[in-house]
């Protein structure tokens, strides 16, 4: 059997070793070496570049809590927008379904700078977006998003929402409705029977989406290094930089390796809350 | 149910308004880019001349020819990469197959960022620096894991009984593959071919870490545009990428379903 299907998935998993697993490997490595004068990469055993990290508060406050943050920050506000779409989508159906379902794939497949365009010209002073808060009375004067976190959180959430909103719909349709049509018939109101059945039954949805989308918003570099200045160093922005820009390619390969690890443990650490959540909850239903 | 009680009011409006954040910056991209005066809003008529500036533009057309290239070479090897993986996974049980399908999907998994630092890393490493390879490497291996995707689910659809007849008749398995198993998943070979090319004619993280000077994509291209003047030409090109998307996703939707595509 196995020689059958070897063939079939070895050019695959030949490739994704090849160009993920070794490549992966190398930053670890990477993130032990030294670099000499002129950007050389010197093979070492040492742990300095971590313990330049970890010295730093710079790099402690201002770039690590600093993206944990914005990240928790902007997954949170996604949540929030993503929640009550999810729900109304999943109600529709027909024409109205196939037009909301396209307006919230599309920031999908258009490309990320043609997005940031957009959103330069909403930014900018004077531009839309002031006008808009000035007339919603949010701000009453023109107050910067270009070159700002303001603009960077915006658009986090923009990108992120939609992500969210998809895996919600996976879980809300596939709730039976007649769950809560029998809520409602024992005399549960409308808010009752979302709390008791619909949340519950959304939250794998939910921590799917969160997962992805705290991940990318965490580990965003594209974002800030479009929309945001010198004081918006999230670190996935000051891995590129060290990389292209100071060739410190060990500090880069550790920066990278405390990120994937802080992503992991935070991961970890929500899901371990959420377990907690739901033992409380059943707790008290008791 | 009734339909206008206050809740459902109150969802549609929060909808609604959601909708109008996700179409804003496209809409207005789309308005000045046809827009005479250029970012004075309200429109006060229509013009191509942003579109014809931005297509003579010798810049974006190198771009467009390097994204082109790229994108179709890209696809390819994905697709050629991830088809016999789907046939193994959709026609085949094997212990372990939950663990390859994840397996598959991790170029998905790790944040763009540190699987582009990684090629980078490792192309300099052995001396290859940035360069074609590692740009074209990087693009084939992001996109792969959609293609294994909406292969394997189009596959998952057609009946292997074809295939058994076409071999019972004497073909070969080339041939089988060839004149049965590929025209009958034409149409999930056409979404995947469209979802890897737009995803990689659209990409911008990957590009940024592994393109030599020499071959700037367009979306790089346009970033460096606009990081220095953000004029309305750069408006008619955007708009020109955003098209471009939706033709995609509505050649997508039509044959493979948009969303069953996208869940990540």
């Amino acid at each position: 059997m196995t020689r059958r299907i070897l063939p079939f998935l070895s050019p695959a998993l030949l490739a994704l070793l090849l160009f993920v697993a070794f490549p992966m490997v190398w930053v670890f490595r990477t993130s032990f070496n030294e670099l000499a004068e002129g950007a050389y990469i010197v093979e070492a055993m040492t742990l300095e570049n971590y313990t330049r990290f970890l010295t730093e508060p710079w790099y402690l406050v201002n770039t690590l809590w600093f993206s944990v943050r914005i990240a928790l920050l902007a997954t949170a506000i996604s949540v929030i927008c993503a929640y009550p779409v999810a729900l109304y989508i999943a109600k529709t159906s027909g024409l109205q379904r196939n037009v909301l379902m396209a307006l919230t794939m599309a920031p999908l497949l258009i490309g990320l700078v043609t997005l940031v365009y957009g959103w330069i010209v909403i930014f900018r002073g004077g531009g839309l977006m002031n006008s808009l808060m000035i007339a919603l009375r949010v701000y009453d004067q023109p107050v910067r998003y270009m070159w700002d976190i303001k603009g960077v959180v915006i658009l986090l959430v923009y990108i992120g929402t939609p992500y969210i909103v998809l895996s919600l719909l996976d879980s809300i349709e596939r709730i039976n409705p007649f769950l809560v049509e029998a809520a409602r018939n024992v005399g549960a109101n409308r808010w009752t029977a979302f709390w008791k059945i619909v949340f519950p039954l959304s939250t794998p949805g939910l921590y799917a989406g969160l997962v992805i989308v705290f991940s990318l918003n965490f580990a965003a570099f594209a974002v800030p290094l479009m929309i945001g200045d010198s004081n918006t160093q999230m670190i996935g922005l000051v891995i590129y930089r060290e990389a292209l820009l100071n060739n410190d390619l060990p500090f880069a390969s550790a920066l990278s390796v405390i990120m994937v690890s802080v992503n992991a443990l935070l991961i970890l650490g929500m899901s371990a809350l959420a377990g907690r959540l739901i033992l409380s909850r059943l707790e008290a239903k008791r | 149910m009734t339909r206008w009680d206050i809740s459902t009011i109150a969802l549609r409006l929060v909808t609604f308004s959601m909708m109008a954040f996700l179409i804003f910056p496209i809409a207005v991209t789309l308005i000045v880019a046809v827009n005479p005066r250029e970012f004075v809003l309200p429109p006060n008529g229509f013009t191509l001349d942003w579109f014809r500036a931005a297509w003579s533009s010798k810049t974006f057309l190198r771009g467009m020819g390097v994204s082109l290239v790229l994108g179709l070479a890209a696809a390819l090897i994905a697709n050629a990469l991830a088809l016999p993986a789907a046939i193994a996974l959709a026609r085949t049980n094997f212990p372990g197959k939950g663990a390859i399908n994840l397996i598959l999907m991790t170029p998905l998994l790790i944040p763009t960022t540190i699987l582009s630092l990684a090629l980078y890393i490792y192309f300099v490493r052995v001396g290859y620096g940035s360069g074609l390879v590692p740009l074209l490497v990087g693009h084939a291996i992001h996109i792969m894991p959609y293609a294994v995707r909406i292969l394997t689910a189009s596959l998952l659809n057609f009946d292997p009984s074809y295939e058994e007849a076409a071999r019972n008749v004497g073909a070969g398995r080339i041939r089988t593959l060839f004149s049965v198993t590929l025209p009958v998943i034409r149409t999930g070979l056409i979404s995947s071919l469209t979802l890897c090319f737009i995803l990689s004619w659209n990409d911008f993280p990957i590009s940024v870490f592994l393109a030599p000077p020499s071959w700037t994509p367009l979306p790089v291209e346009l970033y460096s545009y606009i990081k220095f003047q953000y004029d309305a030409v750069a408006a008619a090109l955007a708009s020109s990428l955003i098209l471009l998307s939706a033709v995609a996703m509505v050649v997508i939707d039509r044959l493979a379903g948009l969303r069953r595509v996208l869940r990540s």
